[in-house]
């Protein structure tokens, strides 16, 4: 392309092919943060639960935190080099990373809440990770699937909702959540909502190049 | 009628600004891929862009590489939007 004058049907010519170029690299993104974070949770979960298993012990519980440590610096580090690659970044993208941000905003509020009831008043709140793990997280996934028309998403986070919502009832009916059959539905529920989707959306881009 | 913005009215600044109204932000590496223009004309026309307000540069490094960051500014937007406007005057559209 060159520096010249043009008509004006070129300058709509130009101005149509411009978007059009541009439409094709931000469709779809690639699902590594997304698979990130559904590999540290299964791989955290199934950590905790075995070492809950052998020592009995509840203080194995903290490594949880693993969980945010570990995706609290890797997604920074992986959305900059993503956004580095593609070299741009997308009105979907920036609407994307602000509701994932939300997420992250409220995940900090609820471990401050969660600690705060243990400190202060001795109670046994982090059931209620729960719900960010399976309500919340769900919910901006389904909002994602809904930008970027990509049904794996909608699925994906709609089965998460619904063992979200599962869990609440279970914890609102005193009912207990036994390792031995929750543990299992949590880290499938993980997978279909983040490993399946993430890798769906690889397997997308990939072909689309 | 409008007069068309001459700024805009050429070929390569109509499209690095319509590559930019339609993202949040593109790095030269990608505008100048998307435009297929050569690196020594695009850096000319992005710098007649940026002193006329309509796009920020920001000039950055990614890892040992410069990287150089292209956004529309509101004036930006604006000229864009009235240019648009003008066209579809002289196009009856």
């Amino acid at each position: 392309m060159e520096e010249k004058k043009l008509s004006e049907r070129e300058s709509l010519e130009v101005i149509m092919a411009m978007i059009n170029r541009t439409k094709e690299r931000y469709m779809l993104g690639d699902g590594n943060i997304l698979l990130m974070w559904g590999y540290v949770v299964i791989a955290v979960s199934a950590l905790v639960w075995a070492l809950l298993a052998l020592t009995h012990n509840p203080a194995v519980n903290w490594l949880w935190f693993l969980i945010w440590i570990i995706g609290g610096i890797a997604t920074p580090v992986m959305a900059r080099k993503k956004q580095i690659d593609k070299g741009v970044k997308s009105l979907y993208d920036k609407i994307i990373s602000r509701l994932w941000s939300i997420v992250g905003y409220a995940t900090i509020a609820a471990v401050l809440s969660c600690l705060g009831f243990l400190l202060i008043g001795g109670k046994d709140s982090w059931a209620m990770m729960f719900e960010i793990a399976l309500i919340i997280v769900p919910i901006v996934e389904m909002a994602q699937g809904v930008l970027l028309d990509e049904k794996c998403f909608i699925v994906g986070g709609a089965i998460g909702l619904a063992v979200g919502i599962f869990t609440m009832c279970c914890l609102a009916g005193d009912v207990t959540l036994y390792a031995y059959w929750y543990m299992p539905l949590f880290m499938v529920t993980i997978a279909v909502m983040m490993i399946l989707p993430g890798h769906t959306l690889n397997y997308k881009a990939r072909h689309r190049k | 009628m409008k007069e068309l913005d001459p700024l805009l009215h050429s070929q390569l600044r109509l499209a690095v600004m319509s590559i930019l109204m339609n993202v949040d932000e593109a790095d030269f590496v990608y505008i100048k891929e998307k435009t297929e223009s050569t690196a020594g004309n695009l850096s000319v026309q992005l710098d007649k862009l940026s002193s006329a307000g309509y796009i920020d540069v920001e000039k950055g490094f990614a890892g040992k590489r410069t990287r150089t960051v292209c956004r529309v500014t509101p004036k930006g937007r604006q000229a864009f939007e009235g240019y648009v406007n003008a066209l579809k005057e002289y196009l009856n559209l």
